[in-house]
This record gives C-alpha cells, structure tokens and sequence, in this order.
C-alpha cells in the first residue's frame, strides 16, 4: 500500500493490550489521513453518548501519506477525539518529529481507548509497541518527563509527545507537548489523554515510508522545495517566527487587545517577532523536513523572568498572553509561554481565559478575595503567571478557569463576553476584522478555529489561483462564503496529507506529491473532493455529539464595532454569511445537517443512513 | 508630468518622503537604503535601479541608475513596471504584491515586518509625485 505503512495501532489501556490492524485501504482512499482518516475511525467508534474524558472515547494519533517522507513540512501528526472543550469534535495538530517517527516505527497511526488504572506511556519501536509504567513521571511538567523518558529508555533521540500537570488535571484546554515548544494545543487532547492516565508516547524508528515512484516523488519534491525556500513568507517565519507578523496583524486590527475591547496597542512592536530576532533570539528550530525553521529559542538573562535558552512564542501566544492582556514586556510573554508549555496548557485558551478574568475583574466581577488576594490590573504579568499555576493546578479559582472561558462567563452570568465560539476560545484574529475569520470561526468543525481556513492570510494578500482565490477585501461578505468553502476544503485536505499550514505550498505540488507516494491518479478536483467529504463527515459527527446551528454564532462582545484600529468599526454580518455559507455547502440551514444528496454526492451514503 | 524611473523621478519622490510628516512619524526608527528595481521589458530595456537612503522618517539621498553596482543597498525590492504603476496608483498593495510573488524583496525581514505602516506611507508618497509611466 503505497505511501501508507498500511497499519495501525489498536491499544486497549483498559486491559493493556495491543494490536495491529490493517489499515483501511478503502478510508485511506476517501479520507486520506490526518484528521480526516481519524474522522473515519472515530466516527466508527464513538456514539452520541461518548463522553469526552471517559474511557470509551477513542483517542486517535494519525499521520498522512506524505509524513515522513522528503515533501517538505509535511513532517506533521494530529491528535484527534472528542473535545472535553467543546464536546464537539477535537483535533489538534503538530509537527516536531513524533509523527515521521511513528512511521519509521512501522504505523501510520494509533487508536487509544479505555483507561489505564495506573499512569502509563505508550512506548513505540520499530514493529513493537508496549506499555510501560509511568507513575514516577505523574506530575512531572512535560520537559522533565520528556528527559526522563529518554534518560530511562537510554535513548536521548527517541521522540515523546506528553501531557504536563494541566492535562493530568484534566483542565479543559490541557495540550499536548512534543519536543520543547511543540503544542497540540486546540480542543483538549491533553485532558483526553489524562483521562486516560496516558501520560506520554514515545517513537522510535529507523524505517521509511513505501512510496509508489520514488524518482518521480524526489523530483516534484526537490522543486517544491525551491518554491517554498524562495516564498517570501518562509524567509519572514525563518528570521523572525510567526509573531514577526504581529505589528502587521495588529495595524489591520486582527490581533486583539484588552480582552478584545481595544482597537489598537502601541506598544505591540515590544512582543514582536522583530524585538525578540534583536534581543532575546539565540537559534531556530523546525519540524521534520521543514526549511522554515519558525520556531524561536530564546535565552533571557536578566530581570525577574530569567530564561535558560528555550522554547520562545509564536504569534497566536504574543497575542493570547501579550497583547491580549496588554503586556508589553516580551520577557514576561516569553515566561508565560514557557510555563503553559511546562504545565501542557494551550497557550491561547489560556490567554483568553485570563483576559475574561481581567475584563470581570475590572467590572468588580471577579474580586481579589476570590483570587487568594491578587490584584489583577491589564499589563501586569506578576498575577497573571500565578493565574497560569492555579489553573495548572486548578487551585482556588483556577479551578473554575480550568474549565474555560465559557464555563467561566456562565458562571457568573456574563455568556455575552466569553470571547468562544462552541466553546472554544477565539484565535488572535478578530472577527471583526475580517468577514472571511468570521465565516471560518462560525463554521470550523471545532469552534473558534484559525486554521480550519487561515483567511487571514488571504486577507493581506496571500492568494490561491489554483483553487481560485484571488486577492480578497477583508470586509467583503458578497461572495465570500464560496470563497471560504473553497479555502477550507483545501485546508482540509492539507490537514488530511498533512502539510504545515503556514507554509505557502505550491498547490500543484502537494497534489503531485501525493500522486506519487500513492500512485494513486489524482487530481486537484480529487483532492479537494476528499477535503470537502472529511468536512461533511466532521459536520455529522458534530450533529451526532448534538451540534446546533443556532449555536453557531459569535458572542455580543465580538458583535460590538471597535471605533479605533485597523478594523475601521466592521461587525461582521453572521446570518448573512452563513445563510450563504450553508447553500454553497448544501447544508440545511435549520438542522445543520449535509443534505442527503450532498452526502451521496461525496460518497457517504453509509454516513447518511445515521441522519436520513 | 515626471517620467517614471527617472532621476528627476526618484529626486522628487525623495522631495515628497522629506514633506511628509506621516512618513516622518511612521518610520521614525527606520534605518535602511533601498533598491526599487524596475525590471527590464519591452518599455524598458534595461533595469533601472531607484536608490532611495532612508533614514529615521527622512530621505538622505535618492537617484537612479542602471548600474546595480552604484550602491551596496541592504534591501531590493524589485517588480515589472505595470506592477510598479498599480502600486503607485494604489491599485495595488506592496505587501500583497510581495506576497503575491508580483514583487520580489531581499533583505532584513525582521526590520521590514516592524515597518508596515512606514511602507504605507511610503506607498503615499509615491502618489504625490505627477508620474509619467511609458505606455
């Protein structure tokens, strides 16, 4: 089975027991990989009763034909089940070198269900996968379990994806962590996986991946390499990550301020990508296979937030724990950033979550005696790190802010000012400044997601000819629902091979790529027909877990015009946009549901025997 | 009317950076010169190079030549002359451009992302000179 290692890991924590299984030729082909093949399996295996931190829910690591392979920042793996976040699906993923490894191994993914009855990690080598007792690495932050398991394995280059003190705790935004700075971040993998007492995986291989024409791959693959290396955007992630574009995004007020209630920040240039390149910088790091090289390492050695050379932010971080809470001290973001990555916290979850609890303790909601006495004030880090740990381990009101913006804004009566769409915290990208992040926040499988289309790289230029995305008007809504749908069902299918969304691939490249790994007589329309089926069958495993479409919208506080800033006082038209939305996806607008012919149409007819 | 690409052009275009107060506040910590390369078609045999040392919101000095040699600039940035006319007409946006592919530019990018707004204004001066572009 070409471009595929053909097996997949079945793991029983319940009883302890592994098994390969073959993997489906037949999924393969309709749903390709990564969260789409993972939407397959769980779709099988999961049913509107599963809950997302009991043992039944299967918990799915999956890669893509091209991982592993020499297509360039494709080195990617997704963690998917259901989101204990939003109750909706959940999927989150990551690069660092675990997935090309878990292929090396032998695997093209694993399947973990039930639940271990004392702490374990799933060690993976080569043709063999065990269980191995980890209750000495309970409590540990993900860096020093990630030590430990090299120092007790003896093998320093073995590759470990863990959960920290946050996901053992089972805070609803717990990450993932592989390597130092690596986060499956989105939708709670971390807590599914300490519900399960799984605290690490680890892989080991000295294998590769079957490709169908080796030449023909290593060609297509050296030329889209050139492409990428020459793109303007890698050169601007590799010298300066992707918070380089924050004085960028802050100018065309996407990046939000102040709990979303500020239309500009002065200082955002102190947390950009630039001032951490001229001041705390000392190297780069990347994924498998990926020239990019977006990752920062930082070293900070003076003043109260002192740093041997570690992981440093990306932009959704400068964003979520920066301009969000109107620090301006990069030394601080990068601490704050450090400890959610030790702790196995998504950073952005995390920010929004604190930026709430500063806008309700503002409002006199929230009042110092409810924080053990901290006095939390807009720019002041010191209280908001000691936030980080209490909600870590979920202490005092931590515990509550464990739970997530939305839980916290019902429990104090204030759902209009949870910054969230179906539970999940907003991305740092305004809705507000851009009708295309709207649509993709309203409609993204798991809430208020940033990748599921990335229109706001479209919204400053970046273009898709091939699938026909032109230059777009940020504020435009005429038409922009097609637009989206095209977008997403690229993105889909990215997600589904899987390439690294920041990098601008030459479309024909990763269609070419996949042609040849598979053999498979593929074209653009194929693959964005796979795309669009992954979508719908996400949809209806969402309707399954009780989706509704009148919960698809965006809260009051996001419906509020900004008067200053790059958003120029644009609310975003929601039943305007997704009334065009749901008849370009021949969704039903009332019921949410895919219509049977729309089904059929993308070969989901057994799908569509659970709605119709 | 300035003809285009000409050192008439690009000293003038240096009169109207050095009258902008927008672009004096916007790029008040810029350091850096530039190449504006306009590259060689069928209206333009060769490629003209606009040096332009731009410095703390001002313009030192401006010129064009034909001899890429002239100066050592830290950054180029370099398009055909319709893409050139679409961004002076603000037909189009220069990091779109970039991004497009329509312009290539080298250089320092960390500088470059911290001066967005500078850029914009930049983009305004052009506006301000009466071009005469080659038809």
């Amino acid at each position: 089975m070409d471009g595929y290692l053909g097996k997949i890991l079945n793991v029983d924590l319940t009883n302890g027991e592994i098994a390969e299984v073959t993997l489906n030729p037949d999924y393969a082909r309709m749903f390709i990989g990564g969260s789409g093949l993972a939407a397959r399996y769980i779709y099988d295996l999961a049913d509107a009763d599963t809950d997302p931190l009991g043992p039944e829910n299967p918990l799915v690591f999956m890669t893509g034909p091209l991982v592993g392979t020499r297509a360039p920042s494709c080195g990617r793996y997704v963690i998917c089940a259901r989101s204990p976040q939003t109750n909706l699906w959940g999927e989150s993923n990551v690069g660092g070198f675990l997935g090309p490894h878990l292929r090396f191994a032998g695997y093209d993914g694993m399947i973990v269900r039930g639940q271990a009855s004392q702490p374990v990690y799933l060690l993976v080598r080569d043709g063999e996968a065990e269980l191995r007792e980890a209750s000495h690495l309970w409590g540990m932050d993900c860096y020093q379990t990630q030590e430990t398991i090299k120092e007790d394995l003896g093998d320093p280059s073995v590759r470990v994806a863990c959960i920290g003190p946050g996901g053992e705790r089972l805070v609803k935004y717990a990450s993932v962590i592989a390597g130092k700075g690596r986060a499956a971040g989105r939708s709670g993998m971390g807590a599914v996986m300490g519900s399960k007492r799984l605290k690490a995986v680890a892989c080991r291989g000295t294998g590769s991946v079957p490709l169908a024409d080796r030449d023909a791959f290593d060609e297509i693959a050296r030329e889209t390499l050139a492409w990428v290396k020459d793109d303007v955007s890698t050169q601007v992630f590799n010298q300066t990550g992707t918070a380089g574009s924050a004085n960028l995004c802050s100018m065309l007020g996407n990046m939000p301020n102040k709990y979303f209630t500020q239309g500009t920040f002065d200082a955002v240039d102190n947390i950009s990508g630039s001032t951490m390149a001229e001041t705390i910088l000392v190297g780069t790091s990347g994924c498998f296979g990926c020239v990019v090289q977006c990752g920062r390492e930082v070293e900070i050695t003076e003043g109260p937030y002192q740093l041997e050379r570690t992981d440093g932010p990306e932009y959704e971080t400068v964003g979520a724990l920066g301009s969000m809470l109107l620090i301006d001290d990069l030394a601080a973001v990068c601490y704050m950033s450090h400890l959610c990555n030790r702790y196995g916290l998504d950073t952005m979850s995390t920010g929004v979550t604190l930026g709430l609890a500063h806008y309700l303790y503002e409002e006199g909601v929230i009042e110092s005696e409810d924080l053990g006495g901290l006095a939390l004030g807009w720019g002041d880090p010191e209280p908001a790190i000691k936030l980080i740990e209490m909600i870590a381990n979920r202490e005092g009101l931590g515990d509550l802010l464990a739970e997530g913006t939305l839980a916290v804004a019902r429990h104090y009566g204030t759902e209009e000012m949870a910054a969230q769409v179906q539970g999940l915290e907003v991305a740092m990208h305004d809705p507000r400044a851009s009708s295309g992040v709207a649509l993709s926040y309203l409609t993204s499988p798991r809430g208020a997601c940033h990748n599921k289309s990335d229109a706001y790289l479209l919204d400053i230029g970046r273009t898709m000819e091939d699938i026909g995305i032109g230059l777009v008007d940020r504020f435009e809504e005429e038409g922009k629902a097609a637009l989206m749908v095209r977008h997403q069902n690229w993105r889909s299918a990215g997600d589904a091979l899987i390439a690294c969304m920041i990098v601008n691939f030459p479309v024909d490249g990763l269609v070419e790529m996949l042609g040849a790994a598979t053999g498979w007589d593929i074209a653009l329309d194929s693959l964005l027909r796979a795309g669009e089926r992954i979508l719908n069958l996400k949809r209806v495993l969402n309707l399954r877990w009780g989706l509704k479409t009148e919960d698809e919208k965006l809260p009051g506080m996001l419906l509020k015009p900004l008067e200053e800033g790059g958003t120029g006082g644009y609310v975003p038209d929601v039943e305007r946009l997704l009334t065009d939305y749901y008849e370009v996806r021949k969704w039903d607008r009332k019921s949410g549901k895919p219509t049977l012919e729309k089904l059929r149409e993308l070969d989901l007819a057994d799908v569509a025997e659970e709605l119709y | 009317m300035i003809k285009f690409a000409t050192d008439e052009w690009a000293k003038a275009l240096m009169e109207k950076i050095n009258e902008s107060e927008a672009y004096a506040q916007a790029a008040k910590t810029w350091e850096g010169d530039f190449y504006f390369i306009i590259e060689a078609d069928d209206k333009i045999p060769e490629p003209i190079y606009i040096y332009a040392d731009l410095w703390h919101g001002k313009c030192r000095e401006a010129f064009a030549t034909t001899d890429p040699s002239a100066k050592e600039p830290i950054f180029r940035m370099s398009g055909p002359v319709r893409n050139w006319r679409r961004v002076i007409e603000k037909q189009l946006d220069p990091l779109q451009a970039i991004l497009t592919r329509q312009f290539t530019l080298k250089g320092d990018m960390v500088k470059v992302m911290r001066a967005v707004k500078a850029a914009q204004e930049l983009v305004n001066c052009t506006t301000l000179v009466p071009t005469e572009f080659p038809e």
